[in-house]
């Protein structure tokens, strides 16, 4: 009689266990994504259930900290430098979904930087020409002049009027050279770089060769539960405060 | 009342002896926990009727879902804000919105729109196309497969040579001013007034430092075949060519540099998927076309 009791009881405990998970889950999906902030407990439901599904389908190329890595352009999750959007958990969980340069019609895939030492820089916009390796020499001093490090000012003033000119970077990089995190063009004139070191030699490498990193669309691949426990998780690595603050700590957190 | 007689429990809480109650208590109690997993599996299983909208959807159009995530993004599209922003006016028009683009879709795919109309068609072939790549893109390969790809195309994986090159044209029966002009090109400067004096002239289609490419359009394949041979500060044979008689002077010349695995890693990634992505969508055409009946005019075979 007691095994029966016993059997019983476990199977009780693990159906509400079970309709515990079911029931946060639903109250996670239904949530407004930037509204979770408010609630801690469900933050910490998606955080911790993220983790695990950010370890196996992320953490490949993000690296298990999230701090990416520079050499191949995979972006830092850690800090508050949002490429695309910026960074409310609504604008993580649309990447992690429709992905980036993934071939998803719904991807973010405006923004493609052109390979100015290929006869056809971008393929998909043929009023972009060339440049020749002293223009692009001119274009880094220019945003070396921009990040306000030593530039060699001759260059950097025709670097300017290339840059606003036949280049065409001002096109999406913007006239301030501050980016347009609405298509995912970076900010030139931080210090903050998505592919190598920053130095001159990084600069030619991207401007000379172009670049264009993928993040795959995971739409087909996770449930929507888990993606947005994803983007849960993602959000709280640049917000460290997250998983074990109140509301107030999570607003003042970035 | 006698305190010491022993209470005999309930037969069904003796699990020594028969109980016909207990037996259809555990046989109740199992039946519930059948019906409800069933029916907890019938009533939110993708694909089936539902009585409920999943948490994950707005709306349900004839059982076809209408996604929240896709909800959203349609509010930040159109007005803004986020779902706790939106008013309710906001909030309708986004839905139905979507509920009447599902009905049409609905529609279309009863009127078997594929069939006749191009746009549809096409629309149609890009998606599936899209559906293949993604599946490549979400494989990630790993770091020796990515190696092997670039160990087997070196030549994708290489600078863009440039070179600074002065093409200067003579005319064609001034042999001697030919001869005196190869000396004068040895020295990296040469004089206007020497070249005047040699009836030479700069051809003007060279612009200083140029990539490869741009050099062999401006100097024409012949010119740039020669010029691309030349080492820093080294003068080209005469080369006859409609216009005159030219001679190549090499001010510097970068020949392309293979990149090294780390450097050009993000392009071999690249590259990589793209090969895999056409490897797959000739798989799934060769799929298709082997399990499809395929018959053909007689005057087409």
């Amino acid at each position: 009689m007691r095994f029966i009791v016993v059997v019983i009881l476990v199977f009780l405990i693990g159906a509400a266990v079970f309709a515990d998970s079911r029931h946060s889950e639903r109250r996670l999906l239904r949530a407004d994504p930037d509204a979770l902030l408010a609630d801690s407990a469900l933050l910490r439901f998606a955080a911790d259930r993220g983790r695990s599904l950010f370890l196996v389908h992320c953490a490949s190329c993000h690296g298990v900290s999230g701090a990416g890595d520079p050499l191949n352009g995979v972006p830092d999750l850690t800090d508050s430098d949002w490429l695309y959007g910026t960074g409310r958990v609504a604008d993580i969980e649309q990447i992690i979904e429709y992905g980036i340069r993934s071939r998803n019609s719904r991807a973010w895939s405006l923004a493609i930087m052109p390979a100015y030492a290929r006869p056809h820089p971008n393929p998909a916009d043929k009023n972009i020409r060339p440049l020749s390796p002293g223009e692009i020499g001119d274009l880094i001093e220019f945003l070396f002049r921009q990040q306000g490090r030593e530039a060699d000012a001759a260059a950097a003033s025709r670097g300017a009027a290339l840059y606003t000119g036949d280049a065409g970077c001002y096109d999406c990089h913007s006239a301030d050279v501050k980016g347009d995190s609405a298509i995912g063009a970076p900010n030139l004139a931080d210090r903050i770089t998505l592919y190598g070191d920053g130095s001159r030699d990084a600069l030619y490498q991207s401007i000379a060769y172009g670049r264009q990193g993928v993040c795959p669309a995971w739409i087909k691949k996770l449930s929507a539960a888990g993606i947005r426990e994803t983007a849960v998780y993602v959000y709280s690595m640049s917000h460290p405060r997250v998983e074990r603050s109140h509301p107030g700590d999570v607003a003042n957190a970035n | 009342m006698p305190t010491d007689q022993k209470v005999n429990p309930p037969p069904w809480r003796d699990p020594t002896r028969v109980s016909s109650v207990r037996s259809f208590a555990l046989m109740t109690f199992g039946a519930l926990i059948g019906l409800f997993l069933a029916g907890y599996s019938l009533f939110t299983a993708r694909g089936v009727s539902s009585l409920s909208v999943p948490a994950e959807d707005v709306a349900l159009v004839n059982q076809q879902p209408i996604s929240r995530s896709d909800y959203l993004i349609l509010l930040q599209t159109l007005y803004g804000v986020d779902l706790s922003h939106a008013t309710r006016e906001q909030r309708q028009k986004a839905l139905n919105d979507m509920i009447r683009e599902e009905l049409f879709v609905q529609r279309g795919k009863e009127l078997d729109l594929a069939s006749s109309d191009p746009d549809v068609r096409s629309a149609l072939v890009n998606a599936v196309e899209l559906e293949i790549s993604e599946d490549a893109i979400t494989a990630q390969p790993n770091e020796a497969t990515l190696r092997d790809y670039y160990t087997t195309h070196p030549e994708r994986y290489v600078s863009e040579g440039s070179m600074n090159v002065r093409d200067w044209v003579f005319r064609a029966d001034d042999h001697g001013g030919l001869a005196a002009a190869l000396e004068a090109l040895k020295s990296p400067v040469i004089p206007a007034e020497t070249l005047a004096r040699l009836h030479a002239r700069e051809s003007g289609k060279t612009q200083g430092d140029e990539f490869y490419f741009a050099a062999k359009i401006h100097l024409g394949d012949q010119l740039f075949a020669a010029a691309r041979e030349l080492p820093d500060g080294a003068a080209s044979r005469p080369i006859q060519l409609s216009d005159g008689v030219h001679v190549l002077y090499m001010v510097s010349n970068k020949r392309p540099v293979p990149f090294d695995f780390a450097k050009a890693r993000p392009q071999v990634l690249n590259d990589y998927r793209n090969h895999a992505i056409e490897q797959l969508k000739a798989g799934d055409e060769s799929f298709l076309r082997k399990r499809a009946n395929v018959r053909i005019a007689v005057d087409l075979r």
